[in-house]
């Protein structure tokens, strides 16, 4: 529990906010979002190292354990607008 | 014309299952108040056995299955993806116990008749049991699978009252539920119930005189 606690603040620590009703971690500065599932299978030094990452372009990079499909990235780009 | 959308087409296939999910919870709640009446009959003055049973709200059923899904996000190009039979708690029936030692022999009355529904425990995020949980198929519909719990009464007043308070009337904030530091606490009221139950329980049991 102590790690998914710790985790939890390492994303808000980084700037993102939990949505409830899409069980994702979001910043909207950097473009990214974490689901809870991908959080929980990923250790603390994974989690940073994606926060770290440094991404290209113009759209949002999603961080699923399934990489969503594009009708699923259209669906939530249109309410992360 | 407006797009038909996913939640559309789970709506129509929730109420197409609506009378097979009030059956299933009708045989459900039967088959286990009657299995459960020699432990009814016999329990001391203090003691309570509850049965209630409940029917999952359509909204809430297309909810639940939105929130399995990862990003909780149908995929609109793929509705045929999505069935309401999927769920295991379209119907459910709770039994809360108290005292919670009374837990494992009203599981085993249950679990004698229902002895090939699969188990699906609830845990905490340290692995100790909340809740014992199974689901499977009764005899009213070959459709929708039946649950039942079996829980401390206190846990199960305290699942109710956060029910009640929070997600019934704003099923959205659900998800709050998922938050690691929201399961934290919750672990923390669930350890303190525990801790008040087995007092009561001993003070009970050392009772000189024994007239409760």
């Amino acid at each position: 529990m102590a790690t998914a606690v710790t985790k939890s603040k390492i994303l808000e620590d980084a700037g993102y906010d939990y949505s409830f009703d899409r069980k994702m971690y979001i910043n909207r500065k950097t473009k990214k979002a974490f689901s809870v599932e991908f959080a929980e299978d990923h250790n603390e030094d994974e989690l940073r190292g994606c926060i770290n990452e440094d991404i290209q372009g113009e759209g949002w990079r999603f961080y699923f354990n399934s990489p969503p499909s594009e009708a699923v990235k259209r669906e939530l780009e249109r309410v992360l607008r | 014309m407006a797009e038909r959308t996913v939640e559309d087409r789970l709506r129509e296939q929730y109420f197409d299952l609506l009378p097979d999910i009030r059956r299933v919870a009708e045989e459900l709640e039967a088959e286990v108040r009657f299995c459960l009446l020699p432990i009814s009959l016999k329990l001391d003055r203090y003691e309570r056995l509850v049965v209630s049973s409940r029917i999952k709200e359509c909204e809430s059923a297309v909810n639940a299955l939105r929130r399995r899904q990862e990003g909780a996000t149908f995929d609109r190009e793929q509705p045929d993806l999505y069935v309401l039979t999927g769920l295991k708690d379209l119907a459910g029936v709770r039994v809360s116990v108290f005292p919670r030692k009374r837990c494992e022999e009203t599981r085993l009355e249950i679990r004698r008749r229902f002895a090939d529904w699969e188990p699906d425990p609830v845990l905490d995020e340290n692995g100790h049991l909340l809740a014992h949980k199974y689901f499977g198929y009764c005899k009213a519909s070959n459709k929708v699978r039946g649950e039942f719990q079996v829980l401390p009464m206190l846990t199960s007043l305290f699942w109710e009252v956060e029910h009640a308070a929070i997600y019934k009337p704003t099923p959205k904030l659900k998800g709050v539920a998922g938050h690691p530091k929201m399961k934290d606490r919750a672990n923390q009221v669930a350890a303190a119930l525990k801790a008040f139950e087995e007092e009561f329980e001993m003070l009970i049991g050392r009772d000189p005189l024994g007239e409760t």
